[in-house]
């Protein structure tokens, strides 16, 4: 089900209503167990039982953990979780990925090998919801969280509707205690949930589908060489794109279940403002940023290691985020190069970072506008279907192609252009405080005026209910 | 008079909406403080709630208002899911429409039914190709009905990733591919289309409204066509008739759709990065590869005892010029029949079916639908052998 179709909305209509009206907190923990498992079935329904049996393991799994008497075995049973949780990404995920590289590995050596092409549906969100759940083995392991005695809250803990199919990715150790007591229905909670869901719409229905997306998908599906300003507006719309979609999910999801009484973390942080690479993935799918960092990057040694080894441990890092995304080397290359980029950062920062003229705001400014550049070049092979595209994409970019075609309309330029000159103001405006102290600062008035303006908005823009980009991650 | 409204104000707190903070109740977790909570903006968020509520009323009443006014009024929209509607009502015995807007415009689904015995299940899709209807019907194993194909030649002929093409194969495969979720979203959407004007994503969204602006485009760029505005009222069996507005002839609409056809329906210019005899050998090579894949498809479904009939349905105009020229009969109609074996009824072949006007050249009027359906199924039922 997605968050812009009528049908999320009755739903949550539905859900909602009757969530407030149960008394018994039982009750209603039940209530959102059965609404999230129809949430997830309305697109397919046998792959809720995937969801279930993934969950379940992990559940036993993590008893089992808690209750090994020493290390190696506690171990064990982890390796057991992992491995079961990471076989069934790679079954879904990365079965024909691997059979493809299998086939063009074994042809080097001269065996011809034709693998069968698996026919398989890839369970929508299988990336995410395999994290929530081999969070709540890690922690138990690392010795962070105790096992849940209840079946159900662990179920509800992965499965919880509004963060279950994009994010954020909610670990089990911030969840589960906030279904240890019922919460108080609190109007202005209620009522901050349902402004950030507007919110979240907006970016997606109003900002990434009718603005952006048009002009991206049409630039990246051209067949044909491209001059400079189409291919750069192309890339600045996927750029925007992406933000808005993304950001616009979690933000939804995360007012969604304020309005239930649930608090989920920021994903994102105005992170076209990032100075720097590190700095960008402190504001960027944050959620997935702190778990790669929690569970692979520090246990790989961090930066508590040599210089060369953190370097690589960043590199591994980024190419398993990257990896992550999508099976597919573009989806690698992406990855590689921001593991590159925070490499190259590492090293300027022993070089530079004590000089004056590193903290001047015009350097800071400089530095921003750099990391904006190399994000979004790094884009190019994140939103490209293959190397022939990304490759084209980036001669246009740089002037490969004076001759090319123009295929955008001066209204698209303007569009991207406008869009992409406010998302980074606003950036940069916010950069130092979260949202909800600029909310804050704003009269009554100006709330108002800008709560009318989206909610018209997007009755105006008449969405066509289109897929978030990070439903196929 | 003057209780009653303090009351109201009192039940609605009024005088205190802008001005309340949280409590400290408020402020808090139900249980013990959580590790986490996310900090609520101090503002009085029920008085925005009421007045962004009676604002985004008002503007959307009037947003409708507005619609009306231009002349729009309460109509289905032809998406991917009305169609996979009518899909799921396909039978294995069932007389199927497919092929373009001018058999989703011309076909009276009574007259037919009058006609032929059946009630026909309308499959064209405005703007498309009929091949993937046509592949889908014949991969269908359990279909052994009749097919009422239309052709145009420019869409008929449209190549794998051409907007006509996308159109089709995206419709096709949504039938195939149908979540529960998208399925109640249309049941939900169509009581709220016959009843509200301005839901019309083709004219009246944020995105059709910005692609109406005046902006003159750089010279050289290779910008797609507009496309007509809206001019058709769908009902739930997907039968088009044409808005009162366009069918009047000569209408100020009407002018506007025909000089829409003519860049709609020229072939674009060769693409400037494959060598232009390449690219017409490309090009003839497709149209013969549509032609063997019509034949294929065609043969299954003959094979399961179904059968076929291609119907060129009445254009005129400058559009009948332009469509002439760019692929004469020679070279599209007459080897489709030859290479198929299939019957076809060109409407131009028979005087009943030659007298009608098209307002804006390229379909006919809701009333002219009737007649030419009726004079046009004696010809279908000799065609198929009914």
């Amino acid at each position: 089900m997605l968050f812009n179709s009528l049908t999320f909305v009755v739903f949550y209509v539905v859900v909602t209503t009757l969530y407030w009206s149960f008394r018994g907190w039982e009750l209603r923990k039940n209530l959102l167990v059965v609404a999230s498992y129809i949430f997830y079935g309305a697109w397919n329904p046998p792959f809720a039982a995937l969801l279930f049996s993934t969950t379940a393991m992990d559940f036993w799994l993590g008893r089992q953990i808690a209750k090994a008497q020493n290390q190696s075995g506690k171990k064990r049973w982890l390796v057991a979780s992992v491995c079961m949780n990471l076989s069934m990404l790679g079954f879904f995920k990365y079965g024909n990925f691997l059979l493809q590289n299998f086939q063009w590995l074994v042809a080097r050596v001269g065996i011809i090998y034709q693998p069968p092409h698996l026919d398989i549906l890839l369970p929508v969100g299988i990336s995410f919801y395999t994290f929530h759940s081999l969070s709540y083995t890690l922690d138990i392991y690392r010795g962070v969280l105790q096992p849940t005695r209840s079946l159900r809250d662990f179920i509800l803990a992965v499965s919880f509707f509004p963060q279950l199919v994009a994010g954020p990715i909610v670990r089990a150790g911030d969840f589960l205690p906030q279904l240890a007591h019922p919460p108080r229905l609190k109007a202005n909670q209620f009522l901050w949930g349902l402004a950030l869901m507007t919110l979240g719409l907006f970016e997606k229905i109003v900002l990434a589908d009718t603005l952006l997306s048009g002009p991206a998908d049409r630039i990246f599906d051209y067949p044909g060489p491209l001059v400079a300003l189409d291919s750069w507006a192309g890339v600045l719309a996927f750029a925007g794109q992406i933000f808005f979609d993304f950001a616009g999910y979690s933000i939804t999801a995360i007012g969604a279940a304020l309005t239930l009484g649930f608090h989920l973390k920021d994903n994102f942080r105005f992170p076209y403002a990032a100075i720097g690479f590190s700095d960008f993935w402190r504001r960027w799918h944050i959620s997935l940023s702190t778990f790669l960092r929690d569970y692979l990057y520090i246990p790989l040694g961090g930066n508590q290691v040599r210089p060369f080894r953190m370097a690589l441990n960043l590199v591994i890092v980024m190419f398993l985020g990257g990896l992550w995304h999508g099976a597919a080397w573009t989806f690698v290359v992406w990855g590689l190069l921001h593991g590159s980029y925070l490499v190259i950062e590492r090293v300027f920062r022993i070089f530079f970072e004590n000089k004056t003229w590193a903290g001047h705001p015009l350097t800071r400014v400089v530095a921003g506008f750099g990391t904006y550049g190399a994000v979004c070049i790094a884009w190019v092979f994140f939103r490209a279907s293959d190397f022939t595209i990304a490759s084209r994409m980036l001669t246009g970019m740089f002037g490969g192609h004076p001759t090319g075609d123009m295929i955008l309309t001066t209204r698209e330029l303007l569009q991207i252009g406008i869009v992409t000159t406010g998302v980074i103001a606003m950036h940069w405006t916010m950069r130092a405080e979260s949202f909800e102290t600029t909310v804050m600062r704003l009269p009554a008035w100006a709330i108002t005026a800008i709560g009318s303006f989206m909610t018209f908005a997007i009755i105006f823009t008449q969405g066509t209910s289109n897929a978030f980009i990070y439903f196929q991650f | 008079m003057r209780s009653s409204i303090s009351s109201f104000k009192k039940r609605l707190r009024l005088p205190r909406l802008f001005f309340r903070r949280p409590s400290k109740e408020e402020q808090t977790h139900g249980g013990p403080p959580l590790e986490f909570e996310r900090p609520i903006p101090p503002a009085p968020w029920r008085g925005i709630a009421v007045i962004v509520t009676i604002i985004v009323i008002s503007a959307t009443s009037a947003w409708e208002l507005h619609s009306r006014a231009l002349g729009y009024g309460p109509t289905l929209n032809d998406n991917e899911d009305l169609w996979t509607l009518a899909r799921g009502r396909v039978e294995p015995e069932s007389i199927v429409i497919i092929g373009d807007s001018r058999a989703w415009f011309d076909c009276d689904l009574d007259e037919f039914e009058k006609g032929l015995g059946k009630r026909p299940v309308q499959l064209a899709i405005a703007g498309s190709t009929a091949m993937p209807a046509l592949a889908d019907l014949a991969n269908d194993k359990s279909f052994h009905g009749t097919v009422i194909c239309s052709f145009v030649p420019m869409l008929f002929f449209a190549p794998p990733g051409s907007p006509p093409m996308e159109r089709a194969e995206k419709t096709v495969k949504r039938f195939h591919n149908q979540t529960p979720a998208q399925r109640v979203s249309e049941y939900l959407a169509m009581p709220l289309e016959e009843r509200v004007a301005f839901l019309k994503p083709d004219d009246l969204s944020l995105e059709a409204l910005l692609n109406q602006l005046p902006i003159p485009n750089r010279s050289g760029a290779l910008v797609p066509p507009r496309f007509p505005p809206y001019f058709d009222v769908v009902d739930h069996e997907r039968r088009a008739r044409m808005w009162e507005k366009c069918a009047e002839p000569g209408s100020k609409l009407a002018k506007e759709v025909q000089q829409i056809w003519l860049p709609l329906f020229t072939p674009p210019p060769p693409p400037t990065y494959i060598p232009q005899d390449i690219f017409m050998a490309k090009m003839k090579e497709g149209i013969q590869k549509r032609f063997a894949d019509t034949a294929a498809a065609i043969e299954k479904i003959r094979d399961r005892g179904g059968k076929i009939v291609f119907v060129r349905f009445p254009h005129s105009g400058g559009l009948k010029e332009l469509e002439d020229k760019i692929m004469p009969r020679q070279q599209s109609w007459d080897p489709l029949l030859q290479m198929t074996h299939a019957p076809g009824i060109y409407y131009s072949d028979f005087p009943e079916l030659s007298g009608f006007n098209c307002p804006e050249w390229s379909h006919l009027t809701a009333g002219d639908s009737v007649e030419f359906s009726k004079r046009l199924v004696p010809h279908l039922r000799e065609a198929l052998k009914m």
